[in-house]
């Protein structure tokens, strides 16, 4: 309109300087808040660091006197003093993947029945009994293990599979020995068991974000509840299961007590998962009293130190898989 | 209902109604206790389009979701009475209700493009009935997206998300995939609302286009738009259908005092 500045006006210009001192001391705390937040970050930063030194220095002993012959070997011989981190890490690995094929199919399934198919009044109380699933500890699930499931599959589960694949190829390897009970199916099962409730309560959540109209929409166009939940419900929740599946898995790993319990803690690497294993952390629960200093306590920190890369890797190829699917589909 | 308030007048003389598709009788809706539809009489007539309007909460979406029976999936929501397509009562129980759905096609006031490729988009929907060949179903994915008026803008990336689309875009992706199906019938539940003005136009201009093959219902606030595409309207109130007639009837000459009211914009 013009372009002539207009004459302040004095008693604006003092509620301008007046905010101005307002705004100045908010400021400042602003700053300190953002100090405080920055160094809360900071130190978990620090604290994950410290922890890998200290696990590295620990480690450094055994790592240097093996090698690379540590993750390669089997023979675990505290006697002699010779470690190999072999049949843990195969031991982890394994029951961990029996745990994941079998909670995911199934939490998935719980999460899907309570969301999509579950009459009302049932809804709460299989979700609540879900939760204090996750709730038992794992000490509970481990004398649970070793005194009830253990003798039960002893009996029933694992003669039936040692008589069923005798004759198939592959098969009978992956089911051979004599059923113990113990071992690295029981400890698949009893893993399963614990994070069945992590893979059903986080699917469940995310089942819950798919947005009504969407489900609607493909409802719309003659979709069963089988075709929706596969070809909408699960690829708008992908990413989301697969971090749940992953946190999951992560806790699998890691997981010590109840394991401990029915993996048999024997340093062997069997093509049988009926037979008794050790993994990572149950090694070192087990043998951490009485390992003498020196290369057997630096050995066990070194099993420390593997299981973490290993996390570690699981965690990055989640992401970089996630990554993957997402640039294939666009979102 | 209070009869004296209902008009029903046979349409004007310059759409002379063709046959009944649909014929809902004394409809009552219950959202749990509460009736939201107070017995609706109204008709659909074949390859023309009607127009829902009425202020917000009148009942005129839940009607629409009768009429594909998308109330089902909500335990707690039931309607009574009959409606008949092509003679047959749609709310039978024993009615084979994702038959129905693919006879009675949906569009929804928000795009809701399935989380895949646009080309799957369409395929998955014709893969629920058919099994075409892969140049059959490059053929009807590209007939589908032609009839939306989508075919040029998209063409070159029929293999990436229909996420990825526009808000106009997604909605006429969403019209090509009810349409790829072959209803007989479509509902459009305010589809215009979350739109652009240039984008509005494009759908209106199909929906004209649409109705010399299919039945249509429109759900709309915008009552220019109810005016400019469709052949009858149905002005609602409270759950109760207030007047219904061709649509010039309706906004020249209204025989209902709500009904003059509320398109002068005098309530609602």
């Amino acid at each position: 309109m013009t372009d002539m500045a207009v004459p302040i006006d004095a008693s604006v210009q003092q509620t301008v300087r007046e905010r101005s001192r307002a705004l100045g001391s908010l400021k400042t705390a602003d700053r300190i808040f953002h100090w405080l937040t920055f160094s809360a970050a900071v130190f978990v930063l620090v604290l994950l660091g410290a922890i890998i030194i200290s696990l590295v220095i620990g480690a450094w002993p055994a790592l240097s006197t093996f090698g690379f012959g540590f993750i390669t070997s089997e023979r675990w011989s505290p006697a002699k003093e010779i470690f190999g981190a072999a049949a843990p890490i195969y031991g982890t690995l394994v029951t961990s993947l029996i745990a994941m094929l079998i909670a995911i199919p199934v939490g998935i399934g719980i999460a899907i029945f309570l969301t999509e198919l579950c009459p009302p009044a049932l809804r709460r109380p299989v979700g609540v009994a879900i939760e204090l699933l996750a709730g038992v500890p794992s000490i509970i699930y481990g004398i649970w293990g070793f005194f009830v499931l253990a003798p039960l599959l002893k009996e029933t589960l694992q003669p039936l599979l040692i008589a069923t694949f005798e004759n198939v190829p592959v098969l009978n390897a992956v089911f051979a020995g004599p059923p113990y009970g113990i071992g690295m199916l029981t400890a698949g099962l009893i893993l399963a068991i614990m994070v069945l409730p992590f893979i059903t309560a986080v699917s469940r959540d995310i089942f819950q974000t798919v947005p009504p109209v969407l489900k609607e929409a493909a409802f719309g166009v003659g979709c069963t509840t089988w075709e929706v939940v596969r070809n909408v419900v699960i690829p708008y929740t992908r990413v989301g299961l697969v971090g749940g599946v992953m946190l999951a898995l992560g806790r699998a790993l890691g997981e010590t007590m109840a394991v401990t319990f029915v993996i048999g803690n024997s340093h062997n690497i069997s093509a049988s998962i009926i037979a008794p294993a050790t993994t990572i952390s149950a090694s070192i629960a087990n043998e951490f009293q009485e390992a003498s200093e020196g290369l057997y306590t630096s050995s066990l920190i070194a099993l420390g130190l593997l299981l973490f890369v290993i996390t570690f890797i699981v965690l990055a190829s989640a992401r970089l898989m996630l990554a993957r699917i997402q640039s294939k589909t666009g979102g | 209902m209070n009869s004296p308030a209902m008009t029903l007048q046979t349409p004007e003389a310059v759409t002379p109604p063709g046959p009944e598709k649909i014929s809902v009788r004394n409809l009552k809706f219950f959202y749990g206790a509460n009736l939201a539809l107070k017995g609706i009489n109204l008709s659909l007539y074949e390859k023309h389009v009607t127009a829902f309007i009425g202020p917000s909460g009148c009942g005129k979406s839940t009607l629409l979701r009768v009429l594909n029976r998308m109330y089902d999936l909500y335990p707690n929501q039931h309607a009574e009475g009959e409606v008949l397509l092509d003679g047959q009562n749609l709310l039978d129980p024993h009615q084979d209700i994702n038959l129905l759905r693919s006879r009675v096609g949906m569009v929804f006031q928000k795009p809701t493009p399935f989380p895949m490729t646009i080309y799957e988009n369409i395929a998955f929907g014709i893969r629920l009935y058919e099994k075409p060949s892969k140049s059959e179903m490059d053929g009807r994915v590209e007939k589908a997206l032609r009839g939306a008026a989508l075919w040029e803008e998209v063409k070159d990336k029929l293999h990436t998300s229909g996420l990825g689309l526009s808000g106009g875009q997604q909605q006429r992706l969403c019209i090509a995939r009810t349409v790829a199906i072959k209803p007989e019938v479509i509902l459009f539940d305010e589809p215009c609302s979350a739109l652009d003005p240039i984008s509005t136009a494009k759908v209106e201009e199909l929906i004209d286009e649409l109705s010399s093959e299919y039945t249509i219902a429109i759900v709309t606030h915008n009552m220019q738009q109810a005016a400019r595409v469709s052949d009858y309207t149905a002005f609602m109130y409270l759950g109760e259908l207030i007047e219904f007639a061709g649509t010039n009837t309706i906004f020249t000459s209204p025989q209902n005092k709500r009904t003059q009211e509320y398109i002068t914009g005098r309530f609602g």
